[in-house]
C-alpha cells in the first residue's frame, strides 16, 4: 500500500448534514442509506469473507465492496445449468486496481501477471481508464490477491464506488514536461480524494482488527467525504492537447493543460461530462463536459476537491439515475454552479484559454522521444492480455516487463505503452514480440482505434455480447473498408453491451450499444477530436443489419470526403445525421433508418 | 471347574448333583474315558438312541471367527452357522473385532473367514486382533482346531494376504489345520458354501461320539455374539430391477470431475437401506470394449457371446491368474514370464485383459476365452439418500473412473456405465447392509463428518435424514474435493441445511483453487481445538472416501490432534468410523 502524504491542507468549510435521518420521511436511495449505515464502508464485509458454505456475500455489502474496488460478478455463461447441478450461481469477484495515470514499474506489471495465474482467469484486463481488472476471483482467495496487490505497492482504494475513481492523465509524461505534469496532477489528486476509512486495511490487509465493531463511526474520518461519501462514482481525467486519448469530454471533471510559449501555465477545468444512460428514458442522456474556466497548476487540486464537495452536497441521492455530476450542472446551471465552486475555493477561476484538440485515440507503433528513448504504443484488442495460440501476448508482455528498465503505460483506449525504452532493448523487445507472433503496425485504421466493453459473460448488466463480439464485426467491415479503399484511414469505432457506455460508445464515429442478445443500436456521427456526440441511426440491428448501414455510408465516404475530413464530420456534413450540439440534445432530431 | 451337568439334563435334580461330584473331581482323561465308556456300553446293547427328548449328548462346540470389512466375510460366517446348527453343531459367530486372543486359544473347533483389504491388509475393524495374533507375546493354541477361509480380489497384488497369514499363524503357535485354507475371488458364494459343508463334515464328531465330544463350554461373555439377520430381499443373485428418475453430472462446467448424481425409483416391497449402508450395482460392460476383446483373440461375436461377455464376466481386471492361465493355454513363455512376481505388478499397473491379448495375439475358441474370464462382481456404491427424507427412491453419487494409458481410452467398468445411464433406464440394485457406519442411535448426539469427493455420499444421507427426523444432535461437514466453483457436491443442499440447522458447521477443502493444496486434514488441524471439544462431547468421527488419496492422511491429522490414546479410545469407543475404498 502506497501510504502517500498528502501534499495539500485540507480547506476549511464544513462537511454537509450528518442529522439523522428519520426513516419515515428519509427519501434517500437505498445506497445512501447503506453507506450510512457502513460505518466507513465495513459493513459484514469481513464476516462475508469467511462463510465458506456460498462464494458470495450478503447483498448490501456487495455494494460496499465496489468502494474497495471489487465486485461481485458470475459466470451468466453458465447460469443456467448451476440450479439443476445443486450448485449456486457460479459466483466470483472481479478487482479493479487504482493506477492514476497508468503508468506501473515493470515489477509491478510482473507481480499483476503473477496475481492473474494464481488467483484470477489467467488474464489481464487493461481497462478504458488506464489501470487492470482481474476476473473471476474466487472468495476464498479475496484477501490474499489483495495483499499480493499491496505486496506490489500498488491498491483498489476507490477504483469503483460513489468517490473520486482512478484519475486520467494523457499517456507517457516522457513526452514533454506539459505530460509529466499532467500525471504528477493525476497521482495527487487521487491521493488527495482517497477515502481515508480503515476499512480498506483492516477488511483486506490486516484481517484480525476488523472484528472490532467498535470501530470509530466519528465525521471526521472523511474530510472530504463525510459519511455517506458522493451521490455517485465520479471521474476525473487530464488530457494534454492536442491529444484527447482520455475523452477529456465524458468524464465529471477534466483539467486540460495550457502550454504558452512551451510552458505549463495551468489548466483548463472541465465539468459536467458522462455516458450512462438507460434505453428508453430520454432523461437520461450520455453529455460532453463544460469547459468552466481556467486556474492555475498551485490551485488544480483545490478546484478539484470543490467540484466534488458541491457535487457531495448538490448531487440527487434521492433519484440514483439522475445523481452524476451532469445532472446536477443540468438542474442548477453552469453559472450557479461555478459561483458556489468559487465561494468554497476562495478564488475565482479566469476565463478559459484557448486549446486544440486533434484527436482521440493512442499514437501506436515506435516513436521517439525528445530525449532520444524510444516508446512502443502496442495496441491490445479490447484490453485483454491472454494467450492464444500464435499469439501469444501476455507471456511476450511478461518477457518484456523482465528485461524492460523504463514504465510500461496503461492507456485510456486499452491499449499499454512500453515507455523510455533504448535504442538497445528496442531490438530485444521487437524480438520478443515476435516470437509470440505480436505484429505492429498491421491492424486496419478501424480496429486500432476500436474499443469494447467486457459484457458477457462477467458484467451483470450487459444486455448483449461486446468483447466477444467486437472483433468479428470489424473483421466483417475491413472487407467493406478494402472495397472502398479505406483500410488504413482511422475511424472510431466503439461497441458496449448496454446503454452504460464503459467504451464511451457515444463518442464514437461508429457506436454500438448492446439492446438485446445479438441486437444492438447504432450511433453514428461523433468528431473524432471527442468534442460532438454521435446520435442513434438504427434500432436493433444484428451484425448484417450493421454492415448494411455502414457499407453504404463508408463507400460514400470513401468517394465523396473532402481531404483530411473525419467519417463522423462527413457523416454530418453530409447530413446523413444531425449533429450532437449538447448532451440534452442527444435524443433530439432522430432520424432511424431500417436496419 | 464347575459342574458340567446343566440344570437341563435329563437327570432328576439330585442325580445330577450325584453325578456333578462324582465327574466333577474326575480329570480329563477319566472323563472322556467315561463317556467313551457309556457310548460303547449303549452301542453294545444296541439301545435305540432316544430321539425327541433332549440331545443324548452334548453337542459339539463350534466357533465361527470372522474379519469383514464391507461384510461378505460376515454374511459367509452367518451362512456357515446356519449350516453347522443344521449338523447339530453348537455354533456361534464371533467378530475379531470383539474376540479377545485368549478366550479364542480355549476355543476347540474354530472357522476363521476373513478378508482382505487395502493392499494385503486386514479389514480396519480385525487390525487389532490380527496385531496381537501376530506379536511375539501371543498365546499358544494348542488344541485348537482350525480351518481358514479367505476373501479376497485377484485384481489385488497380495490376493488373500491376511487369511493367509492367519492360517499360517494359527499353525505355528501350534494349533491344528483341520481343513485346507481356501482363498476365494470375489466370485465367492457357491465356492464359499462347498468349503464350509466340507469343514463342518471335518469337524464333525466321528460316530459313536469321540472323546472328543466332551462339553466344553467357553464363556464368551464380553465377546458380543454376533446375531443372525432374516435372509435380504434383494442381494446380488436376485437384484432389484430399478429405473432411474433422474441422474444428473453435478460437476459444473469447466471440471476435472464427473460425479453422476443418480436418483432411483425403488418402491418395491422388500427393499430397505440405511444410511451408511452401500447400495450394490451389477453393471455393464462397454459395447465397445467387449469387441475389441473378442477381435484381439480372433472371435467374431456371436450374439450369445457378445452377450455373455457384456454382462456376465470380467473382460477388464488383469489379474495373475488371467496371465497365468492364458500363458498355459496358448504355451507363450513371453506370457508366462509376465506372470512373475517380479514383473506382473508393473505390467499389470495400467493395463487391462484387452492388453494382453493384443500385445500377445492368438486365437482362442469361444469357450477358451470364457474359460479364462471370472464373473463380472457387483460394484458397491455408498447410499446417498434417506428413506425419511427421499420416500421411495435410492440416490448414489458415482464419479466417472476414466483415464487413459497404452494409447487406448479407459472408462471404469461400472461408474462410466451408470454415468452412460438416461432417465427411465433400468438397473439392477441390491442392499449391502453396513452395520458399522451408521448414525450414533441416540441422535442427539453430535456427528463429525469428513470426506471428500464422493466420499459425501453417505452425508448427504445422514443429514438428510437428521432434517427429515429432526434429530437435535449437532454436525459438522469437512468436504474436499478440486475447484470451489465447480466440484462443490450438493452445495445448494448443504446451504439449506445450515439455514435451517440441520446442519450446523462446514469446512471446505478445494485443492486447486490456489498455488498450494489446501486438503481436508488441513481444515482438521486448522480447527484443531474445537473438533477436541466436539469430540470430548461425545462426538461419532466419520471418515468417508479414497482410502489411499484421503483416509489415510486424515487418520494422520486426527491422530496429531486427538494423540495415539485418544484416538484409540474413539476407535475402541465405537465413535471413529470409516467407510473408505
Ligand atoms: C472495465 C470497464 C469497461 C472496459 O471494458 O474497460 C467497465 C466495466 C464496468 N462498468 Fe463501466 N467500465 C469502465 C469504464 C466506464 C466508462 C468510461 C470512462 O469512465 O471513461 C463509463 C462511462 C463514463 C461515465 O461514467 O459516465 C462507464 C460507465 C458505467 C456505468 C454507467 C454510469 C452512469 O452514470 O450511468 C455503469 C453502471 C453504474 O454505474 O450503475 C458501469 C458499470 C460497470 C460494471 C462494473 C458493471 C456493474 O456495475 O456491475 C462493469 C464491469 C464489467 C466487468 O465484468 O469487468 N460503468 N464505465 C471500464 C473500467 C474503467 C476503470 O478502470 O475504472
Ligand atoms: C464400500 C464401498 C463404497 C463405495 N462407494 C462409492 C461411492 O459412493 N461412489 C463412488 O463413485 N464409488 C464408490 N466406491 C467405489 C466403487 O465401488 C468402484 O470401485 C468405482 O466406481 C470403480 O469401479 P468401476 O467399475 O467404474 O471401475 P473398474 O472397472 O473397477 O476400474 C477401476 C480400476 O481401474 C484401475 N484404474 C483406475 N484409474 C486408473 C488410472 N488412472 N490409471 C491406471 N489404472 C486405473 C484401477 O485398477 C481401479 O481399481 C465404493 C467402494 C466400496 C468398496
Ligand atoms: C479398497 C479395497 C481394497 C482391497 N484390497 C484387497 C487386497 O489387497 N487383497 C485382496 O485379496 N482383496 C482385496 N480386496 C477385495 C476384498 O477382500 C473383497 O472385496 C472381499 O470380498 C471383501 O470382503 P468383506 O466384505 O468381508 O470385507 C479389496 C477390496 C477393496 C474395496
Ligand atoms: S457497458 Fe454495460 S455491458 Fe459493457 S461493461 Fe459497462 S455495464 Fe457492462
Amino acid at each position: 500500500m502506497n501510504n502517500f502524504i498528502p501534499k495539500y491542507d485540507f480547506h476549511d468549510f464544513t462537511v454537509h448534514d450528518f442529522t439523522v435521518h428519520d426513516p419515515m420521511t428519509d427519501k434517500r436511495t437505498k445506497n445512501e442509506k447503506i453507506k450510512d449505515a457502513s460505518r466507513q464502508l465495513r459493513g459484514g464485509i469481513a464476516e462475508g469473507l469467511d462463510e465458506v458454505a456460498t462464494g458470495a456475500i450478503a447483498e448490501d455489502d456487495q455494494y460496499l465492496v465496489r468502494f474497495h474496488g471489487t465486485y461481485l460478478q458470475d459466470d451468466r455463461d453458465v447460469r443456467g445449468e448451476r440450479t439443476k447441478k445443486r450448485l449456486e450461481k457460479a459466483y466470483s469477484f472481479m478487482i479493479r486496481v487504482r493506477i492514476p495515470g497508468g503508468v506501473v514499474t515493470p515489477a509491478q506489471w510482473l507481480a499483476l501477471d503473477t496475481i492473474a495465474s494464481d488467483y484470477a482467469n489467467g488474464t489481464l484486463r487493461l481497462t478504458t481508464r488506464q489501470t487492470f481488472q482481474f476476473h473471476g476471483i474466487i472468495k476464498s482467495n479475496m484477501r490474499r490477491t489483495m495483499q499480493a496487490i499491496d505486496a506490489a505497492v500498488l491498491d483498489t482504494i476507490a477504483a469503483c464506488g460513489d468517490v473520486n475513481r482512478n484519475v486520467l492523465a494523457t499517456s507517457n509524461p516522457h513526452l514533454s514536461k506539459a505530460h509529466a505534469a499532467a500525471l504528477d496532477l493525476a497521482r495527487d489528486f487521487s491521493a488527495h480524494l482517497l477515502p481515508r476509512t480503515g476499512a480498506y486495511h483492516e477488511i483486506w490487509l490486516d484481517g484480525e482488527k476488523v472484528r472490532d465493531k467498535s470501530a470509530v463511526v466519528s465525521d471526521d474520518v472523511e474530510p472530504i467525504y463525510g459519511r455517506t461519501y458522493l451521490p455517485r462514482k465520479f471521474k476525473a481525467v487530464v488530457a494534454v492537447p492536442p491529444t484527447n486519448d482520455v475523452d477529456i469530454f465524458a468524464h465529471d471533471l477534466g483539467f486540460i493543460a495550457i502550454v504558452e510559449k512551451g510552458v505549463l501555465v495551468g489548466w483548463n477545468v472541465t465539468v459536467g461530462g458522462g455516458m450512462g444512460m438507460t434505453h428508453g428514458e430520454r432523461d437520461t442522456f450520455p453529455r460532453t463536459a463544460d469547459v468552466l474556466g481556467f486556474c492555475t497548476h498551485e490551485q488544480a487540486v483545490t478546484v478539484g476537491e470543490h467540484v466534488v464537495t458541491v457535487q457531495r452536497d448538490w448531487g440527487n441521492r434521492e433519484v440514483r439515475k439522475h445523481a452524476r455530476l451532469k445532472y446536477t450542472i443540468e438542474t442548477r446551471g453552469l453559472d450557479t454552479f461555478r459561483a458556489e465552486l468559487e465561494r468554497r475555493c476562495g478564488f475565482k477561476l479566469e476565463a478559459p484559454r484557448p486549446f486544440k484538440f486533434e484527436r482521440t485515440g493512442d499514437s501506436l507503433g515506435w516513436s521517439k522521444g525528445t530525449d532520444g528513448t524510444w516508446h512502443l504504443g502496442l495496441f491490445v484488442e479490447n484490453g485483454r492480455i491472454k494467450d492464444r495460440s500464435g499469439h501469444t501476448l501476455r507471456t511476450a508482455l511478461r518477457e518484456i516487463a523482465a528485461i524492460h528498465t523504463g514504465e510500461m503505460i496503461c492507456t485510456a483506449n486499452q491499449n499499454v505503452i512500453i515507455a523510455n525504452v533504448t535504442a538497445a532493448a528496442k531490438k530485444k523487445i521487437d524480438a520478443i514480440l515476435s516470437a509470440h507472433g505480436i505484429a505492429i503496425g498491421t491492424s486496419s485504421g478501424l480496429r486500432r482505434n476500436s474499443m469494447a466493453c467486457v459484457a458477457l459473460p462477467t458484467c451483470a448488466l450487459a444486455l448483449a455480447e461486446s468483447e466477444r463480439f467486437l472483433p468479428d464485426l470489424v473483421t466483417a467491415l475491413e472487407d467493406v473498408l478494402d472495397r472502398a479503399g479505406l483500410r488504413d484511414d482511422d475511424i472510431v469505432i466503439r461497441m458496449t453491451g448496454c446503454p452504460n457506455g464503459c467504451a464511451r460508445p457515444y463518442l464514437a464515429e461508429i457506436g454500438l450499444v448492446g439492446r438485446t442478445p445479438g441486437k444492438y443500436n447504432l450511433y453514428l456521427g461523433a468528431a473524432f477530436d471527442g468534442s460532438r456526440l454521435n446520435k442513434l441511426v438504427a434500432q436493433d440491428v444484428d451484425k448484417t443489419g450493421i454492415i448494411g448501414v455502414l457499407e453504404p455510408a463508408l463507400a460514400a465516404y470513401a468517394r465523396e470526403r473532402h481531404d483530411g475530413e473525419r467519417f463522423g464530420d462527413f457523416l454530418v456534413r453530409t447530413d446523413v445525421v444531425k449533429p450532437t450540439t449538447a448532451g440534452n440534445q442527444f435524443h433530439a432530431d432522430v432520424r432511424l433508418r431500417p436496419g | 471347574m464347575t459342574a458340567l451337568l446343566p440344570k437341563t439334563a435329563p437327570f432328576s435334580t439330585d442325580e445330577i448333583d450325584v453325578l456333578n461330584r462324582l465327574v466333577g473331581r474326575a480329570n480329563p482323561l477319566q472323563r472322556s474315558w467315561l463317556s467313551g465308556f457309556l457310548a460303547g456300553v449303549d452301542a453294545a446293547n444296541g439301545a435305540p438312541t432316544p430321539q425327541s427328548v433332549a440331545p443324548p449328548r452334548a453337542k459339539e462346540q463350534l466357533t465361527i471367527l470372522f474379519g469383514s470389512e464391507t461384510g461378505n466375510a460376515e454374511t459367509l460366517a452367518l451362512k456357515a452357522r446356519k449350516a453347522a446348527v443344521k449338523q447339530g453343531f453348537d455354533a456361534r459367530v464371533l467378530d475379531m473385532a470383539d474376540a479377545s486372543l485368549e478366550k479364542i486359544a480355549k476355543t476347540r473347533n474354530l472357522i476363521i473367514i476373513v478378508a482382505t483389504w487395502g493392499e494385503g491388509d486386514p479389514p480396519q475393524r480385525a487390525a487389532a486382533f490380527m496385531r496381537g495374533l501376530l506379536a511375539d507375546n501371543a498365546p499358544r493354541l494348542e488344541g485348537v482346531r482350525f480351518a481358514v477361509l479367505a476373501l479376497g480380489d485377484t485384481a489385488y497384488a497380495n490376493f488373500c494376504a491376511t487369511g493367509r497369514a492367519v492360517d499360517e499363524r494359527f499353525a505355528a503357535l501350534g494349533a491344528t489345520r483341520f481343513a485346507d485354507r481356501v482363498e476365494l475371488d470375489l466370485d465367492f458364494a457357491k465356492k464359499a458354501a462347498a468349503w464350509t459343508d466340507d469343514t463342518l463334515a471335518a469337524f464333525a464328531p466321528a460316530e459313536p461320539a469321540t472323546p472328543s465330544s466332551t462339553v466344553v463350554h467357553v464363556d464368551f461373555k464380553g465377546g458380543a455374539l454376533v446375531e443372525d439377520e432374516d435372509e435380504p430381499a434383494f442381494d446380488a443373485d436376485k437384484p432389484l430391477t430399478a429405473e432411474i428418475n433422474d441422474i444428473v453430472n453435478l460437476n459444473g462446467t469447466g471440471s476435472s470431475a464427473e460425479t453422476v448424481h443418480v436418483e432411483f425409483s425403488t418402491d418395491a416391497t422388500g427393499w430397505s437401506y440405511v444410511p451408511g449402508d452401500a447400495i450394490g450395482v451389477i453393471a455393464e460392460n462397454d459395447p465397445a470394449l467387449v469387441d475389441a476383446v473378442l477381435d484381439s483373440v480372433g472371435l467374431t461375436g456371436a450374439p450369445r457371446l457378445s452377450r455373455l461377455l457384456l454382462t456376465d464376466r470380467d473382460i477388464t481386471t488383469l489379474t495373475r491368474p488371467v496371465v497365468d492361465a492364458y500363458a498355459r493355454l496358448t504355451g507363450r513363455s513371453d506370457a508366462a514370464a509376465l506372470a512373475t512376481p517380479e514383473r506382473f505388478a508393473a505390467y499389470a499397473a495400467d493395463r487391462q485383459i484387452v492388453d494382453l491379448f493384443a500385445e500377445h495375439t492368438e486365437t482362442l475358441t469361444a469357450d477358451q476365452l470364457i474359460g479364462l474370464l471370472r464373473p463380472l462382481p457387483p460394484r458397491l456404491y455408498s447410499v446417498a439418500s434417506s428413506a425419511a427424507a427421499h420416500d421411495s427412491e435410492t440416490h448414489l453419487l458415482v464419479s466417472a473412473v476414466r483415464w487413459q494409458s497404452h494409447g487406448r481410452k479407459r472408462n471404469g467398468v461400472a461408474s462410466s456405465w451408470i454415468a452412460g445411464r438416461k432417465p427411465g433406464d433400468s438397473v439392477k440394485l441390491f442392499v449391502k447392509p453396513n452395520r458399522h457406519f451408521r448414525l450414533p442411535t441416540d441422535s442427539a448426539q453430535p456427528i463429525i463428518m469428513i470426506g471428500a469427493g464422493t466420499g459425501i455420499a453417505p452425508f448427504r444421507a445422514f443429514i438428510a435424514h437428521r432434517a427429515a427426523t429432526g434429530s437435535k444432535g449437532k454436525s459438522w461437514l469437512f468436504f474436499g474435493a478440486r475447484n470451489y466453483t465447480s466440484d462443490f457436491l450438493y452445495q445448494l443442499e448443504w446451504q439449506d441445511h445450515l439455514a435451517s440447522g440441520a446442519l450446523s458447521n462446514i469446512d471446505v477443502a478445494f485443492s486447486r483453487d490456489q498455488p498450494e493444496k489446501i486438503y481436508v486434514q488441513d481444515r482438521l488441524a486448522a480447527r484443531a481445538d474445537a473438533l477436541r471439544g466436539w469430540v470430548s462431547d461425545g462426538a461419532t468421527i466419520y471418515v468417508c472416501g479414497d482410502e489411499k488419496t484421503m483416509a489415510r492422511d486424515v487418520d494422520k491429522a486426527l491422530t496429531q490432534i486427538l494423540g495415539e490414546q485418544g484416538l484409540d479410545d474413539v476407535r475402541t469407543a465405537g465413535r471413529y468410523l470409516r467407510d473408505v475404498y
